[in-house]
């Protein structure tokens, strides 16, 4: 077998008895198990792999992490996923991925013409350009030519899972810090949650050649795993990125792939005591013309690609460096076979711990590379020296760079903690925590592996000492890794409109000249102006740089620059994870009564109604249309008995001494002279003079009383009388108890309710001198415990029948079966609606908007004037006092008999193009007058009754009679008879 | 795979919410009640009664529906001193078991509260949420006991399936 | 997400709160006899500090009871939690 140009013959943690065949764009290779696709494309020797989000060039891959900036893919079938890096891809027997800004595919890009106007896309381009007439003019096709992968259009086969956890200590990343964190809390009994973003545990020891105690690094990270593996107390997940820091120690973890096979990811909502980031550091780009050829790939990923992978990125590279850690990696690479043309060293002088380590290999310190050749793909480099001077050629096809580690400081950020520059190594450290969070290893700027194990015991006995518990730190093993020095060197010189800054935005060097032209120097502002920093990858790779290249040419310090916010997520994550099961019918919740299966089996159209309960709107017959069968429940409730559903009715017991009291003070009218039987209908305010609810107070004992809200605000009445309670009147003697689900109700009404109560059985007395309206009466009906109460909604004789829900079936049957031969029927809640407004009674959220107050609506009788004080009052008066007109409730007849108005259609001064002088609140066909009317809040109504207004619709002008808001029974005669 | 968890949903239980000092309502209420629990959010158990203390002068008592008239004349609601209340309450709650070697995992689902036994010791009992709405939960033999409103009960039921699944 | 250290139950999640608005002086024992502008202030000028501010949550779907919570905006650090007023 001819050896493998790109795959070493053996090495690396990858199992070559267990091939894999997966797609790409469109084009089927093989990979192992272990690869990512990253890695098994550059083993099947695949350069271009993708086309970049502005000017389509060809890109290649650049990193081996999260930092990877250049090759997102859309993932396919049943792992359907968009823009995902292909270097976090794990690799998976029949995998299909297409790279995402690419048309047919990322080598040959149709969109790639773009490159050719690059110059006429510089930042700020869509705001200068796209602003007239209207950005979403174009904003449809620049997303077409400038956008990242679509949603996929299915839903996945498989499920989500959105769950939570608890924590002593959290630790983000199991690399060297993590690990020995890890162990040193998970000894001492704490129950520790460490979760890491690569596919197995170790961090950058698995891309790198180093010892721990003498044995290759890799044992001691196995052996640490085992020994987690071993503990009760200890969650240890790998696939698994924090990406969030919220607030009091709420951390977001997202898993990939989890056991669970019939789960496509997991979200963890963690609550931890003390939290340590231990998320290593990135690499930086070096900043140059052409720094986004392929075959351009940073120092430590083209060591991971060789050490983990046994992949050769390249067969001939460069090394193109600021500081010491290129050393390690040029040494691998040539142990992997790959020929290193040279290093190339910014820096004037090198270290010797760094030129131990390449003693085969040529050095050139202070010389930078200027350009890359090759148009596909890096075919050489021009080198010449930092200080000036003739530049030569040097043939490669990998060029491989760092600028620097920036430590991962972004969920410490995240954390609201404070970051700062430190010089030492050119980059943002942690320094002041606002929460109960540590920072171990590289991500704390500790760079070198001896101080990232000392680091991860140290802070693992600090979060053990916060949650109270001593510990000591253990012995700690000898590694060989070499020091860490590092000189920034921002940009080269040329770099232009070339040198890109932000690889995966498109942001150049030039583009940041730009925006500092023209005054974007505030470096949020020059974000957001030149979008550097603000893509999938949250400019891992350049976020720095811009920092770096700003300050160079400000002549200020990258401190002084300052950082722009570091923001959940830290790496993508799928909304179906952070919804988890919460999805399709259970998204939202619904409730039901204990009819609702009744209501269905006799054919309801069911409602969303308030506070989430589904309830009939109405029961249509064989041949019936809606407004049939609205006009036929609405009548037998007029003319015969109808039979509503009330179980949702809010219903609470308030008790004690100090009872009527509170009732009198949260009620406008007084409720303590009550005595008991009786009830009466009162409006609630809050403090600001607006109606909070309306519904019935009953007198069950003289310190106990039962009230009613309306459905949708039960609970807000609730949670408003407990706070009035606890809050303002702590002394008070009252107590509270939410009844609404204890006690439901059948409303039996029209003016043959009686006769059906009557032939249901009751030991009440039903008559109207023994049981008037309005009054209560504890008792049997249909041999079952019932609370009757003489309300009426729809203006007719009505009785509210209450039992406890396990009886409400039987109830309901017992009066389906009295009222057969009144021929009784089940009411939805659209007849409900016509019936009360053609009573002209109040419907919070059509006539109560939060802007009218009882005097609006007619109501001023049920505004006390024997109290000093109740809730609500001082306000209403306040805002009477100033006399300006108000909006009123009057009722409306359009003069076409015929004509519909739509609810909420504005009323204006003779139909005329004028501001509004109110609006329809409700519109409904009466089957009293047998027309449309309605009710309609207009300014100074009641003053124009008699009247007409004009309803002003976009092509219509429909002209309506005013009157009194009341147009059946306006005596009340029928609902008291 | 879906979670080795059983989910049943249990008969109505007689329910009786009582509000008030504990040393008056142990004095209304004589021996028809349980030991007060010493710790909030925890319960004490008498035969087949439960005593769950739920909030600030807030008290639940549990006892199989068998016993809901025979509680009721004991307790005599309607007669209670001023600074008392006792309020049937058995039909407001649907009870759901939640068992099975996984009921960990469905519970952590369900549920931000932390059920680690240092935190919810074997006679915990509980106002919280789970799915986002008010939930009461209690440990029992091979899992957990959830009440929800009785409003719920169908929309709480599928989500805790559709949990396991 | 805040984490509620209830007095009652001990430190719950945030969902298992609702939040009650900020914390205003006790409602004037005789409204009819603040001034209009008084009045005014107390129901419509909460305070808003960039820093610590006092705020009522109410414990809904746990013991039911109505707190006081002392929470700085900008940290979110909660450094006094209390039972009522």
């Amino acid at each position: 077998m001819a050896a493998d140009p790109h795959r070493l013959a053996d090495g690396g943690r990858i199992d070559r008895s267990r091939p894999l065949r997966f797609r790409f764009d469109g084009r089927d290779y093989q990979g192992f198990a272990g690869d990512t696709l990253a890695s098994a494309l550059l083993a099947n020797g695949v350069r271009i792999a993708a086309r970049s989000f502005k000017y389509h060039r060809p890109r290649g891959i650049m990193g081996a992490g999260v930092e990877e900036p250049a090759v997102l893919v859309e993932l396919e079938g049943d792992v359907a996923s968009g823009n995902r890096p292909a270097t976090t891809v794990p690799l998976i027997e029949g995998l299909a991925a297409r790279s995402v800004n690419a048309w047919p595919s990322a080598r040959l890009d149709l969109g790639a013409v773009n490159q050719l106007f690059a110059r006429l896309i510089p930042a700020g381009f869509y705001y200068k350009t796209f602003k007239w007439p209207d950005w979403h003019l174009y904003e449809p096709s620049i997303r077409r030519l400038a956008g990242l992968a679509g949603a996929p259009k299915e839903p996945p086969e498989r499920a989500y899972e959105s769950r939570h956890a608890h924590a002593d200590i959290l630790i983000a990343g199991a690399g060297p810090a993590g690990l020995m964190a890890a162990l040193v809390a998970g000894r001492a009994g704490a129950r520790v949650f460490i979760a890491d973003e690569g596919t197995e545990a170790g961090g950058a020891l698995l891309n790198r050649n180093l010892t721990i105690g003498g044995q290759p690094a890799k044992d001691w990270v196995a052996a640490a795993v085992a020994e987690l593996a071993g503990m009760e107390n200890v969650t240890h997940l790998q696939n698994a990125t924090v990406w969030a820091y919220r607030e009091h120690n709420l951390l977001m973890v997202q898993e990939r792939a989890p056991g669970n096979p019939s789960l496509l990811g997991r979200n963890w909502r963690v609550r931890a005591g003390q939290a340590i980031t231990a998320t290593g550091a990135i690499e930086r780009m070096m900043v140059f013309q052409g720094n986004d050829r392929p075959g351009v790939m940073l120092a430590s990923a083209a060591q991971a690609y060789v050490n983990r992978w046994a992949v050769r990125p390249g067969s001939r590279a460069v090394i193109f460096t600021n500081n010491d850690s290129a050393y390690a990696a040029a040494a691998d690479l040539a142990q992997g076979g790959v020929g290193i043309a040279a290093i190339v060293d910014s820096r004037a002088a090198v270290p010797d711990h760094a030129m131990a380590l390449v003693p085969d290999i040529a050095v050139h310190a202070g010389q930078a590379v200027t350009s890359v050749h090759g148009r596909g793909r890096v075919r050489g480099v021009s080198i010449a020296p930092c200080i000036g001077g003739t530049a030569r050629r040097m043939p490669c096809d990998l060029l491989a760079v760092s600028g620097g580690w920036n430590p991962a400081v972004h969920l410490y950020s995240q954390s609201r903690s404070k970051i700062v520059w430190d010089k030492r190594i050119a980059s943002f450290v942690p320094a002041e925590p606002a929460q109960a969070v540590l920072a171990a290893g590289a991500a704390n700027g500790a760079m070198g592996l001896g101080d990232a194990l000392a680091e991860g015991a140290a802070r693992a006995v600090a979060a053990l000492a916060a949650l109270g518990q001593r510990s000591d730190v253990p012995a700690l093993p000898e590694t060989d890794d070499t020091p860490y020095t590092v000189t920034p060197f921002w940009t080269a010189s040329g770099a232009g409109a070339k040198a890109f800054l932000d690889i995966q935005n498109d942001v150049t060097v030039a583009d940041i000249e730009l925006a500092l032209r023209e005054g974007y120097s505030n470096i949020e502002h020059l974000k957001r102006y030149t979008t550097g920093g603000m893509g999938i990858d949250q400019g891992k790779t350049g976020n720095v740089n811009i920092i770096g290249a700003v300050a160079e040419r400000q002549g200020i310090t990258p401190d002084q620059v300052g950082v722009t916010t570091f923001r959940p997520p830290y790496t993508p994550v799928e909304f179906g994870a952070i919804a988890g099961r919460r999805a399709g019918p259970v998204v939202l919740p619904y409730r039901h009564t204990p009819l609702t299966r009744w209501h269905k089996d006799n054919g309801a159209v069911m409602y969303e109604a308030g506070a989430r309960w589904r309830r009939p709107g109405y029961y249509p017959r064989a041949g019936e249309s809606f407004q049939d069968t609205v006009n036929r429940e609405a009548r037998c409730v007029r003319e015969g008995v109808g039979i509503y559903d009330g179980a949702p009715l809010g219903k609470y017991e308030i008790k004690g001494p100090d009872a009527g009291a509170f009732l009198d003070w949260i009620y406008t009218n007084v409720m303590s002279s009550l005595t008991v039987g009786n009830g009466r209908y009162g409006l609630m305010l809050t403090d600001d003079g607006l109606i909070l609810d309306d519904g019935v107070a009953v007198c069950l004992a003289p310190d106990r009383f039962l009230i009613s809200t309306s459905t949708g605000n039960a609970d807000p009445v609730g949670q408003y009388m407990e706070k009035l309670l606890q809050i303002e009147r702590p002394d008070w003697r009252v107590k509270i108890t939410n009844v609404t689900s204890q006690w439901a109700n059948a409303t039996i009404c029209g003016p043959k309710a009686r006769e059906v109560m009557a032939a249901m059985g009751s030991d009440i007395d039903l008559s109207p001198d023994a049981f008037p309206f309005m009054a209560f009466r504890d008792g049997q009906v249909a041999d079952l415990p019932a609370r009757v109460v003489r309300v009426s909604f729809t203006g007719e004789l009505s009785f509210e029948v209450n039992v406890r829900p396990r009886d409400l079936p039987a109830l309901w049957e017992a009066a389906m079966v009295a009222g057969a031969p009144f021929d009784i029927a089940p009411i939805g809640s659209e007849a409900n609606h016509v019936l009360r407004v053609e009573k002209g009674f109040l419907s919070l959220g059509h006539e109560v908007d939060g802007t009218v107050d009882p005097h609006d609506l007619g109501m001023s009788w049920v505004m006390s004037r024997k109290k000093d004080d109740f809730v609500g009052k001082r306000s209403v008066e306040l805002r009477r006092a100033s006399g300006r007109s108000r909006r009123e409730l009057v009722g409306i007849r359009p003069l076409d008999p015929n004509r519909q108005v739509p609810e909420g259609a504005p009323l204006t001064p003779g139909g005329r193009k004028e501001a509004t002088e109110g609006f329809v609140t409700a519109c409904v066909w009466s089957v009293v007058e047998n027309r449309w009317l309605g009710l309609a809040l207009l300014t100074d109504g009641r003053a124009r009754i008699g009247g007409r207004a004009h309803v002003r619709l976009p092509d219509e002008v429909i002209e309506v009679e005013l009157s009194d808001p009341v147009f059946h029974d306006p005596k009340g005669e029928r609902l008291r008879s | 795979m879906p979670y080795d968890v059983t989910i049943t949903r249990l008969p109505l239980r007689a329910l009786f919410d009582l509000k008030g000092r504990a040393a008056a309502l142990e004095k209304w209420c004589g021996t028809a009640l349980p030991p007060f629990p010493g710790r909030p959010n925890s319960r004490t158990e008498a035969a087949d009664r439960g005593l769950h203390w739920t909030g600030p002068d807030r008290w639940l008592l549990m006892a199989p529906l068998a016993e809901e008239a025979a509680l009721a004349t004991a307790l005599r609601a309607d007669k209670v001193p001023v600074d008392l209340s006792i309020t049937p309450v058995s039909d407001t709650l649907t009870f759901f078991a939640v068992t099975g070697p996984d009921v960990a995992e469905v519970m952590a689902v369900a549920t931000p509260l932390d059920l680690h036994p240092d935190s919810f010791p074997p006679d915990g009992a509980s106002w919280t949420e789970a799915f986002g709405i008010r939930s009461a939960i209690r440990t029992i033999a091979a899992g957990y006991e959830i009440a929800v409103d009785r409003s719920y009960a169908d929309w709480f039921e599928e989500s805790l399936r559709l949990a396991c699944t | 997400m805040l984490l509620i250290d209830c007095p009652f139950c001990g430190p719950r999640n945030e969902t298992e709160f609702t939040y009650g608005g900020p914390a205003l002086a006790p409602r004037p024992a005789d409204p009819g006899a603040v001034s209009d502008a008084d009045w005014v202030d107390w129901v419509t000028v909460p305070p808003n500090p960039m820093g610590p501010v006092e705020e009522r949550w109410w414990h809904s779907r746990g013991c039911g009871a109505w707190l006081t919570i002392r929470r700085h905006t900008v940290t979110h650090e909660i450094t006094e939690v209390r039972l009522g007023r």
